[in-house]
């Protein structure tokens, strides 16, 4: 028999290597990414695996700009997901603040089929909105890839759920104070909504960002290509450029985790605190 | 300032299978810089008749003006309405500075400079100038109350509404602020109009007070009316703490029979005639131990408040509360017989309700003895 100090001790250490177990598991690919993104094509498939980072990054880059204008690549889905986060964010939370606050006809049956919509599989919505993009003349242009989800289902359900938590007294306090329907949006309910849309945020660019099928679509020339699309290109018949998808896929990456760093101070809990006394 | 007239108003809510009138028939006329408190129990409709006031309900029916303006469809933002409300509701992500401001930065053409200063006058006001550049959060339940005071009175606005805004603070700082508020009110002159389900806090501060039930106006009147001369059994019984003590008894002739032998013998027996039961009531503070009373009673509890008592006691089956000297220290479970005078007791109808007899005691003729000692 363990007493209560050992027994805590391994209860510990299990743990431990638990996580480590997790942490390895999502470390050890990144870090091959790395590896295969900074050595030659050759070396990837030689018998010794290589274990560290090697000297052949430019040099992969420099392969992969030449073959695709990788930097333009970068700056198509860059300017589209940063562009369509914003737009979605701004009606995902008027949707979501209408939804939990505001009362008008058919508004149950309305957000039932708002969230009814969030079952549709991509793949069934490809050819309509193809044909859709192709009529309005937006073939081959940003907007083809921005407009279809602007409004975000996920991204209105979520805002609703959060939005109902405000307290309603502030919204009335606001509009004694003379606030518009419209100040109270900007200036009461979105500023103490900046952990939810952060973490909306998140959501919807990661969501944009690797979006593949609908873009392949929608967008035909190659400078339209969004990173996921052009690094597709890189699988030939006879040959696969590894070593320049995993440059790619590196740079990919970038974005992602400088966004997560940056918004993660915004996950901050409590910032209603204060706000009304329960 | 405005003089706030409702005519006739009445407020329904109805969900899918449920409909409920809030607020009835109700007409009222609060008057230019009046201090006026609707008190009743919860859900009485209170709350709802100041949400009408300030248009955040709009009215299913009736008429309110401002000073002769109807204002029954207007928004809340036209009606130059400044409200306090029970939770503060102050906006969490800006500093105190920024929520007392905040009136004047949305609905006025103001300058930064002016609006500052503004600011800071009222923060004095309101002794909270040191808080100005914290969040609500950092602020204690008094520190918050004040800065949701400090957002109401910088508008000037024409009406003061308040809802219940001291029901969040601890006792001594809710009888603190109670006599605050009633000192920056006569101050600043503002029609205020307040909301609170204690009837203690109704009579303190209110210049008139108006008891609701049920969606129904009871009574509007001064402490001193509504204590002395209820309009009927309710608001005797919601006014006056102790509660007031309310039975049953039979009409014969000039004597009222009550429960456990309670006898009493009218003076004026006229205004029980041609009935055949009446309801009772006596205030705790108008019973006195009397050998030859006519309430004979068991004491059940006696508490000792220090410079008075309050006996809880029994006549048959009724409670019966009475409040006395501190010297007055009966055995627990003896029996006291306690007395009142004719001009204390209150008579009501026993199937309306409605009043017969309140105090008839003179309180001027007494207040005039006052005056001239005080000279």
């Amino acid at each position: 028999m363990m007493d209560e100090p050992q027994r805590e001790t391994a209860l510990k250490f299990g743990s431990y290597a638990f996580l480590l177990a997790v942490v390895t598991l999502i470390v050890v690919p990144l870090y091959w990414m790395i590896v295969a993104a900074t050595i030659p094509q050759s070396e990837l498939f030689s018998s010794s695996i290589p274990f560290l980072p090697g000297t052949q990054f430019l040099t992969n880059f420099e392969a992969l700009q030449n073959r695709l204008n990788f930097v333009r690549t970068i700056w198509n889905s860059t300017l589209i997901a940063v562009v369509y986060t914003l737009l979605s964010m701004l009606l995902c939370s008027m949707a979501g603040f209408a939804f939990a606050k505001y009362e008008f006809k058919y508004k149950e049956p309305l957000f039932y089929f708002v969230l009814a919509t969030l079952v549709l599989p991509i793949q069934a919505l490809v050819v309509p909105l193809f044909l859709l993009v192709s009529t309005l003349d937006l073939l081959n242009t940003y907007l083809a890839v921005i407009l279809p989800w602007a409004a975000n289902p996920l991204g209105i359900f979520l805002m609703r759920q959060n939005m109902q938590s405000l307290p309603d007294a502030l919204l009335e306090s606001a509009r004694m104070d003379g606030a518009t329907e419209l100040q109270i949006f900007y200036k009461i309910a979105l500023p103490t909504m900046i952990p939810s849309l952060a973490a909306l945020a998140v959501i919807l660019f990661i969501n944009q960002w690797r979006l593949f099928l609908y873009p392949l679509v929608v967008l035909q020339e190659e400078a339209m290509f969004t990173i996921p699309i052009a690094l597709s290109q890189l699988v030939g018949a006879q040959r696969v450029a590894f070593e320049q998808i995993m440059v790619g896929t590196t740079l990919a990456i970038v974005p992602i985790a400088l966004l997560f760093i940056f918004l993660q101070r915004y996950f901050i809990k409590g910032i209603l605190a204060g706000s009304v006394k329960q | 300032m405005a003089q706030i007239e409702l005519t006739k108003l009445r407020k329904e809510f109805s969900t899918e299978d449920e409909y409920i009138v809030a607020v009835e028939d109700m007409d009222l006329q609060i008057e230019d810089g009046e201090f006026l408190v609707f008190v009743g129990p919860s859900g009485c409709g209170k709350t709802t008749t100041l949400r009408c006031i300030a248009g955040l309900e709009t009215a299913t029916d009736g008429q309110i003006t401002f000073d002769d303006v109807d204002v029954t469809d207007q928004r809340a933002r036209d009606r130059d309405v400044a409200m306090v409300f029970q939770n503060y509701a102050l906006y969490p992500h800006l500093s105190v500075e920024d929520n007392i401001g905040f009136p004047l930065r949305i609905s006025t053409k103001l300058s930064t400079e002016e609006i500052d200063e503004r600011v800071i006058e009222t923060a004095e006001l309101l002794g909270i100038e040191e808080l100005l550049k914290q969040k609500p959060k950092e602020l204690s339940g008094g520190q918050q109350q004040r800065v949701a005071l400090g957002r109401a009175i910088i508008r000037d606005p024409e009406v003061f509404l308040m809802d219940e805004p001291l029901s969040n603070l601890d006792a001594k700082l809710r009888s603190d602020m109670r006599t605050e508020l009633q000192e920056l009110q006569q101050q600043l002159d503002v029609t205020t109009v307040y909301v609170t389900h204690d009837q203690t806090e109704a009579m303190a501060m209110g210049d008139r007070i108006a008891i609701m039930d049920d969606g129904m106006l009871q009574q509007v009147g001064t402490a001193d009316d509504v204590y002395r001369q209820p309009t009927n059994e309710f608001v005797a019984g919601f006014i006056g703490s102790p509660n007031i003590n309310l039975f049953t008894a039979e009409v014969e002739g000039e004597t009222l029979r009550g429960p456990a032998g309670f006898t009493y013998s009218l003076d004026d027996p006229s205004m029980v005639e041609g009935r055949e039961r009446v309801r009772v009531g006596i205030r705790p503070e108008d019973l006195y131990v009397a050998s030859d009373g006519s309430v004979p009673s068991e004491i059940n509890v006696v508490e000792h408040m220090g410079n008075e008592n309050f006996l809880y006691a029994e006549m048959g089956d009724v409670e019966l509360t009475v409040r006395s000297g501190s010297q007055i220290r009966p055995e627990e479970n003896s029996t006291v017989i306690f007395g009142f005078d004719e001009e204390d007791l209150y008579l009501f109808d026993a199937t309306t309700k409605e009043s017969i007899k309140t105090k008839t005691g003179e309180t001027a003729l007494e207040h005039e003895q006052f005056e001239q000692a005080q000279q």
